[in-house]
């Protein structure tokens, strides 16, 4: 018989209705509005609320009988908006999802990728064992023999090729102790071809920026952007990359009736909500800035105070813009200058103004200057260093801004020191381990501190001519911990290598698309796959885009044989017979090294970044009282942490006991430094040609010295007359590090954390203070230069704005002038006429292998497609949901995937997601992966199809244009 | 009694499909039924607007008044229900439903449409409740643990709003009045009789 | 139908959103100078008024969750709630009401002229397994579709929910797998019988004395008389209509959409009651109606005077075109009741 549960529900909602709303597990009127998502003071006057069926009652799916349902927090892997991830754990098993109330980032929501997190560890296609490839058959062995076996090959490529030959790919995925280990690792194993996702992501962003004003980040925050009155989206898409970031984007427009303008070559999910939506041709970012320069500096829109005393470089950058007018920018961009002028006039006068960019703007051969000509915008503007400003730029994986500054990169040692002998001297105190063993493992001093090779082109260090290769030897072994294969541009010309390479590891939750096209490429020996866990199931810290710092609680034990990252990498440094060393000051449990330790060791080292005074018990207690934290400010307004800014963004100065805040805002003068203060880095000199690169008259709030200063030294404190605050334990650290001469030891070298302190105790950013650069000499551009991509449609641009010449890069020839010129030569523009551009989808991430393998997420998206325009579609005889090839330019590439016919991409552009893998030229690989490990979703990859071109300062790829051709299959 | 009941408010829809997933995690909703979903109108045109609709648990339900075996009530919240011990799967709920929210698992051969499956609001069924018969059949029950249904919970935008009826008016009505402009309380004057005066 | 109607104005937008397409300027003109899209957002009120539907586009496979509203559900219940219960109970029991107001009147109509003691075979033993499959099927699938619409009236009340439930699902698959046989026999009825069911003159005169009940004497028939034309026809048509629409129902969204769904559950319900209407009629003039009919279906033989009176020309047609070896002699002449 049927219960009539509202009659039930009737009789409890009378008990219900006479007890006060406030009993656990009751929902109170103050829980109702949060749930609900609003502010509660519009509806402070409403009625009490009662629910009729409320009841005590714990956890959501209902725990096996008897068990203890716990909650623990960790960090979503999918994004750098940094959702805080609420389990409910029984007997071990992750048995819900809560919102997660608490984070001032996400306040309980979460996007698909996020609200699906729990299914990542119940594991129905992970890897499940370690396997190899043995006689063209996937083989199970164990973790010893894979190792052994492993590291036995490693040491044979090193004897004969050097260590160089060993790529080491890492991952944004790993937490910022599994990262910085991994550079360590590879520091100790000898090389500086260690590389993450950051190279195809923001590397660009990172130089561009740090080049302009000292840090590559984020220089505000998403909940920042509530504050902004103008909001310009400009090559994002966060819709679906960062969908909770804009709850913050859409909420703070809502409250201050903001513009928000959507610059982009597709009408997305974003610039549906746009209050300006502008099309622009892919590829003419820079134009368009310059577009709007123009009106700016014409009509004296420009914050001129904020240039004489902030900006260097403005007169060179005016003889740039000048050449911009709105006809050529709408020749070459296609954007009308009416529409440009009225875009400029909102960012330059309705103030705040922040600039938000992604891979709209990074991807590119002309990433860096993209970047750059953003950067400038804002300076033009005076849109930097206050709330609502900023250069607002969402970076993609979850610890791809810790992986970054951590170093696992291959231009620098942690925390952006570079490769210089001092350096590494630097590292090798922190190490504590001699500088002469360090230099033993690499095959000269001369290597060691030359840059390493791109991972966006690990294959051309494999296939070109050796005499090419600026090492010892081509690359023979791919070490891969963490980072896809289908997001690197040029599958093809990869495909080629992965035949050739010796020794293939790929360590991950999956086997990824390194396995499938392994396979494909004929490898019947050599590969190995080990299993690591996702972060859910190991621990540590990582940060979010805006640079708070977030620690990740362990929610289950790693699954089938899986291991976490740090355990692997402990596995083949003990292999590889530097263990000890490597892990000299971190203590190991079992066979997993401690990652506070880790997290402690960073601390210790990190000076220069800010990472100093982020001490785990710092960062858990943040995670422990995140209710405390104001949702604009960031700030705890209440509670133990009072005062701090949320994840301690870094710069966090001093050692943790010095208690900085944290610093919410980059460069903002309007704060005292121990506020969160700040300004623009000293970090290119004081002058240059006889004018003064220092800033002038601007300075943090409460700063002692008021002016413009030079990063902190022991000297400088010596003239200042500061030295006497050191302590005698500070100033022995000190004489120690600088030898004879003391007076050279900085900020970012001193140990002891006492000229940092010093500074602060003053006022004074530990940094200096000196101005941005619109002309940033040393960069290849060092005033951005439009440059029209390698494969261009508009051919006829091509003479006026050509890409640089061909030039020797990361120990590689970079020869896109010749390819370029090539296109042209042999019409490449004619048979292949539409531009073809890539981007995210909301329910995939990077390689999208874990993504896809995710039932709920898979459902949502069950085939890859090329988005392309009604009239497009018509003139090839197309219809949405037809099969369709797409061919590309290099390689008779070709790809076979469904059309999606739609107005989102304009004419001339067709538009498809990155994330598929598992299909190559049409053919399906699914048996190319172990049983039971192939993604429910396969498809063709968007990379197949990408073209040469790479960004001079970063070697970063350019998949975001280049030509193609579409045809009914 | 509070009237419980659902609002997307699509200028604030990004179609990121967190109720989506958030909604398959929380009640285990196998493939191929989908308890909710986002909608894009005008997909790709400047006006493009995204809607997430799943039951809406409407005053006077089509659904039950069809149903040939009365399998449907409503809970004291106004939550509309059913038990799918009753349920013949017959399809008649689907005619009637204006936002085909019925969802049929596929049995057998042809036309064997298994037992209805539909959003309970986070409600569970008829068993007792957060018992795992009733999550088995209906996934979980967050209503009686004093939680709302986890897809507006964990709606990126806070677009998808979840509870007592007023009380979410009175939330859009703010919002509208704040920034100027809102395309409607979609589907409110079809499940409810009611629009939403901004 | 209000379905139709909405059919229509779909297809006229339809047609005037494929011109207003079809007459934009090519999109490699300028750009426009101003795009805002929160401005141009569209509006439910205003959807809703053009089409009474709301459709978009969704990324999951299943395209009939791309419409999101569409409020004719309403009205698509209020038939079914109101008016198939009205139809459905007016036209079954009015003609239970005529059928036991013409039996209290009229009583069984008799042979008058007796029996004759000679069979002659009106229907062999296909034509009878044809019809008694149909027939049996007609039954299952009339009760149990009864019991769709009635039942939680009638029934549920009685014998409680989760047995009326056990038993509606029961139903439900006997409603479905009973629609195979039933549909084979109407086409077999159709393919066999349409020689002798062809309207003809002879049928006019008939229906003029009403089939015998106007006056006294019985009109002339070939084999099938106008009324048993009607019964055949209404079988065939209603038949095919009730297998067509329930087969659209059967196998969801191929080939329609919801709307034609629920367009075919309107046809399959109103058809439906009046086949069953018609068929009680049919039953009724089978047996307790007629002496000397039910055998016919029965034994597949007729009394020779039976069909003198009511089929005089087929009889004619049978001595003309056949020997008196057809006929057959029985000893008995008992009546069949």
């Amino acid at each position: 018989m049927l219960i009539r549960k509202s009659e039930r529900q009737a009789r409890r909602g009378t008990l219900a209705g006479a007890l006060p709303m406030q009993g656990d597990g009751g929902l109170d009127r103050r829980a109702f509005l949060r749930r609900s998502g609003l502010a509660a003071g519009t509806l402070a006057s409403l009625g009490p609320l009662s629910l009729g069926s409320v009841r005590k009652a714990k956890a959501g799916l209902p725990p096996p009988a008897g068990a203890q349902v716990t909650i623990r927090k960790s960090i979503c892997t999918h994004c750098a908006v940094g959702c805080t991830v609420t389990a409910e754990v029984a007997n071990g098993v992750w048995i819900g999802q809560e919102p997660s109330w608490d984070s001032p980032i996400n306040r309980g929501s979460h996007c698909a990728k996020g609200a699906s997190v729990r299914e990542l560890v119940s594991g129905e296609r992970r890897l499940k064992y370690p396997m190899k490839m043995a006689n063209g058959q996937w083989t199970r062995i164990s973790w010893d023999q894979a190792v052994n076996e492993i590291g036995d090959k490693m040491m044979a490529i090193r004897q004969q090729s050097g260590p160089d030959s060993v790529y080491l790919l890492g991952s944004a995925k790993m937490t910022n102790e599994g990262s910085y280990l991994f550079r360590k690792f590879g520091a100790f194993w000898g090389t500086n071809n260690t590389d993450h996702q950051a190279r195809i992501c923001h590397s660009t962003t990172v130089t561009g920026v740090a080049n302009t004003w000292s840090y590559g980040a984020m220089t505000n925050s998403f909940n920042d952007i509530r504050n902004s009155k103008t909001i310009i989206i400009m090559g994002g898409n966060p819709a679906e990359a960062h969908p909770v970031s804009l709850q913050h984007v859409l909420e703070g427009q809502e409250l201050n009736r903001a513009n928000l303008i959507v610059i982009d070559p597709r009408l997305t999910r974003t610039a549906a909500h746009a209050t300006e939506y502008v099309r622009l041709r892919p590829g003419t970012d820079i134009p368009v800035l310059y577009g709007m320069m123009w009106h700016i500096i014409q009509n004296g829109w420009e914050d001129k105070e904020f240039i004489q005393q902030r900006v260097y470089g403005y007169d060179d950058l005016r003889k740039e813009v000048e050449k911009w007018t709105p006809d050529e920018v709408e020749r070459v961009s296609g954007v009308p200058g009416e529409q440009l002028k009225r875009v400029a006039q909102m960012f330059a006068t309705q103030k705040p103004a922040t600039l938000v960019w992604c891979m709209g703007q990074t991807q590119h051969t002309v990433g860096t200057a993209n970047v750059r000509a953003s950067c400038i915008a804002l300076l033009l503007t005076g849109n930097v260093g206050a709330p609502g400003t900023g250069a607002n730029i969402f970076r993609g994986h979850d610890n791809v801004q810790g992986a970054t500054d951590v170093g696992l990169d291959i231009v620098t040692l942690p925390f952006y020191y570079g490769l210089t002998e001092a350096a590494w001297k630097h590292w090798s105190r922190v190490w504590e381990v001699d500088y002469s063993y360090l230099q033993s493992r690499f095959d000269s001093k001369q290597i060691m501190e030359t840059a390493g090779i791109p991972l966006t082109r690990w294959f051309d260090a494999v296939l070109l001519p050796k005499d090419q290769v600026a090492q010892k030897d081509n690359l023979r072994a791919m070490f891969i911990q963490g980072h896809a294969s289908n997001s690197i541009t040029r599958i093809p010309e990869s495909l080629k290598a992965l035949a050739k390479l010796d020794l293939l590891v790929i360590a991950d939750p999956h086997p990824t698309t390194w396995a499938s096209l392994s396979v494909e490429a004929g490898r019947k020996d050599g590969t190995y796959l080990l299993p690591v866990c996702t972060q859910f199931e190991s621990s540590g810290s990582r940060v979010a885009s805006n640079r708070s710092m977030q620690w990740g609680e362990q929610i289950v034990k790693p699954i089938f044989e899986s291991k976490d990252d740090y355990q692997v990498l402990y596995l083949m440094a003990k292999k590889l017979g530097f263990a000890d060393l490597l892990f000299k000051n971190i203590k190991v449990e079992g066979d997993r090294p401690v990652p506070e330790d880790i997290l402690r060791e960073m601390n210790r080292g990190s000076w220069s970044t800010g990472y100093c005074g982020q001490s785990p018990e710092r960062i858990k207690a943040h995670m422990a009282n995140q209710k405390d934290f104001d949702l604009v400010t960031m700030r705890a307004t209440t509670g133990p942490l009072k005062g701090d800014y949320y994840g301690l963004p870094w710069p966090c100065w001093g050692s943790p006991d010095v208690k900085h805040p944290g610093t919410p805002l980059l460069y903002n003068t309007n704060l005292a430094v121990m506020d969160g203060g700040g300004c623009f880095r000293a970090r290119f000199g004081v002058e240059r040609n006889g004018v003064n690169l220092l800033a002038e008259g601007s300075y943090p709030k409460d700063s002692e010295i008021k002016d413009g200063y030079p990063e902190f030294t022991y000297g400088v404190l010596k003239k200042l007359g500061w030295d006497a605050d050191l302590t005698p334990d500070e100033l022995a650290v000190i004489q120690k590090i600088g030898g004879d001469k003391p007076e050279t030891v900085s900020w970012s070298i001193d140990l002891s954390g006492g000229i940092q302190r010093v500074a602060l105790k003053h006022g004074c950013v530990p940094y200096g203070n000196a101005k941005a650069r619109m002309n940033a000499f040393g960069l290849p551009d060092p005033i951005p230069v439009h440059r029209e991509p390698i494969y261009s449609p508009r051919i006829e641009l091509i003479a006026k704005y050509p890409t640089l010449p061909d030039a020797k890069q990361f120990r590689l020839p970079n020869v896109g002038f010749s390819v370029q010129k090539a296109a042209v030569e042999k019409g490449i523009a004619k048979s292949f006429p539409l531009i073809f551009s890539s981007g995210r989808l909301v329910e995939y991430e990077g390689g999208g292998e874990e993504t896809r393998s995710n039932k709920w997420l898979a459902e949502l998206q069950q085939d890859m497609f090329v988005e392309i325009n009604p009239a497009d579609a018509s003139e090839r005889g197309i219809r949405d949901g037809a099969w369709v090839w797409v061919t590309g330019a290099e390689n008779g590439s070709k790809a076979k995937v469904k059309a999606l016919v739609t107005e989102r991409v304009g004419k001339g552009v067709v538009w498809m997601p990155f994330h598929f893998g598992g299909w190559f030229a049409g053919k399906d690989l699914r048996p190319n992966y172990p049983a039971g490990t192939d993604p429910v979703v396969l498809g063709e990859s968007a990379n197949t199809i990408t073209t040469y071109g790479y960004d001079p300062a970063t070697g970063m790829q350019e998949p975001k244009v280049t030509l193609c051709q579409v045809q009914a299959a | 009694m509070a009237r419980m009941k659902f609002l997307c408010d699509a200028d604030r829809c990004i179609e990121c499909n967190a109720c989506v997933t958030a909604c398959k995690n929380e009640n285990e909703v196998p493939w191929g039924i989908n308890r909710r979903r986002v909608v894009t109108l005008n997909d790709g045109k400047p006006g493009e607007r995204s809607v997430s609709m799943a039951c809406m648990h409407c005053t006077d339900a089509p659904c039950a008044a069809v149903c040939p075996v009365n399998c449907f009530y409503t809970t004291a919240d106004g939550v509309v229900l059913h038990s799918k011990d009753l349920c013949i799967g017959c399809g008649y709920c689907f005619y009637a439903c204006p936002f085909g929210a019925p969802q049929y698992p596929r049995l057998g051969n042809f036309g064997s449409r298994g037992k209805m499956d539909k959003c309970t609001y986070c409600t569970g069924g008829p068993e007792a409740d957060n018992s795992p018969a009733e999550y088995e059949k209906y996934g979980a029950n967050r209503l009686a643990q004093g939680k709302l249904p986890l897809c507006a919970e964990m709606c990126s935008t806070k677009s998808l709003l979840a509870g007592d009826g007023e009380i979410i008016a009175q939330i859009y009505k703010d919002r509208v009045a704040k920034r100027g402009y809102g395309s409607g309380a979609w589907g409110w004057q079809t499940a409810y009789r009611e629009t939403i005066a901004t | 139908m209000a379905a139709l109607g909405i059919r229509i104005r779909l297809a006229v937008c339809a047609t005037l959103l494929f011109v207003s397409v079809a007459t934009l300027p090519p999109a490699s003109a300028q750009q426009p100078s101003s795009v805002n899209p929160t401005a141009d957002a569209v509006k439910e009120q205003q959807l809703l008024q053009q089409l009474n539907r709301i459709q978009g586009l969704g990324s999951i496979p299943d395209v009939k969750s791309y419409v999101i509203e569409q409020p004719q559900g309403r009205e698509w219940r209020q038939f079914h709630e109101v008016w198939l219960h009205w139809i459905g109970a007016v036209a079954v029991l009015g003609m239970l009401a005529v059928l036991l107001i013409f039996y209290l009147t009229r009583g069984m109509l008799r042979i008058e002229s007796g029996r004759s003691g000679i069979n002659i075979v009106r229907f062999n033993a296909f034509e009878r397994f044809v019809h008694w499959m149909t027939a049996t099927c007609f039954i299952i699938l009339a009760l149990s579709g009864l019991n769709i619409t009635f039942g939680k009236e009638i029934l549920l009340p009685l014998i409680g929910p989760s047995a009326f439930s056990s038993w509606s699902l029961a139903a439900k698959y006997a409603h479905n797998f009973v629609s195979f046989p039933f549909t084979l026999g109407v086409i077999l009825i159709f393919v066999m019988w349409i020689a002798g069911n062809i309207p003809n003159k002879v049928d006019v005169e008939w229906l003029k004395q009403g089939g015998g009940i106007v006056g006294n004497k019985h009109p002339a028939a070939y084999r099938f008389n106008a009324g048993q034309k009607m019964i055949y026809w209404i079988v065939v048509i209603g038949g095919a209509a009730v297998a067509i629409t329930g087969y659209l129902l059967m196998f969801p969204f191929y080939g329609t959409t919801i709307a034609g769904m629920q367009l075919a559950q309107v046809v399959h319900g109103v058809v439906a009651v009046l086949f069953v209407a018609a068929m009680l009629a049919h039953i009724y003039i089978g047996t307790i109606g007629m002496e000397g009919a039910f055998e016919a279906m029965g034994a597949g033989t007729v009394d020779l005077n039976w069909a003198k009176e009511h089929h005089r020309l087929w009889l004619e047609e049978q001595n003309l075109g056949t020997g008196p070896s057809e006929l057959q002699r029985r000893p008995s002449a008992t009546p069949a009741e």
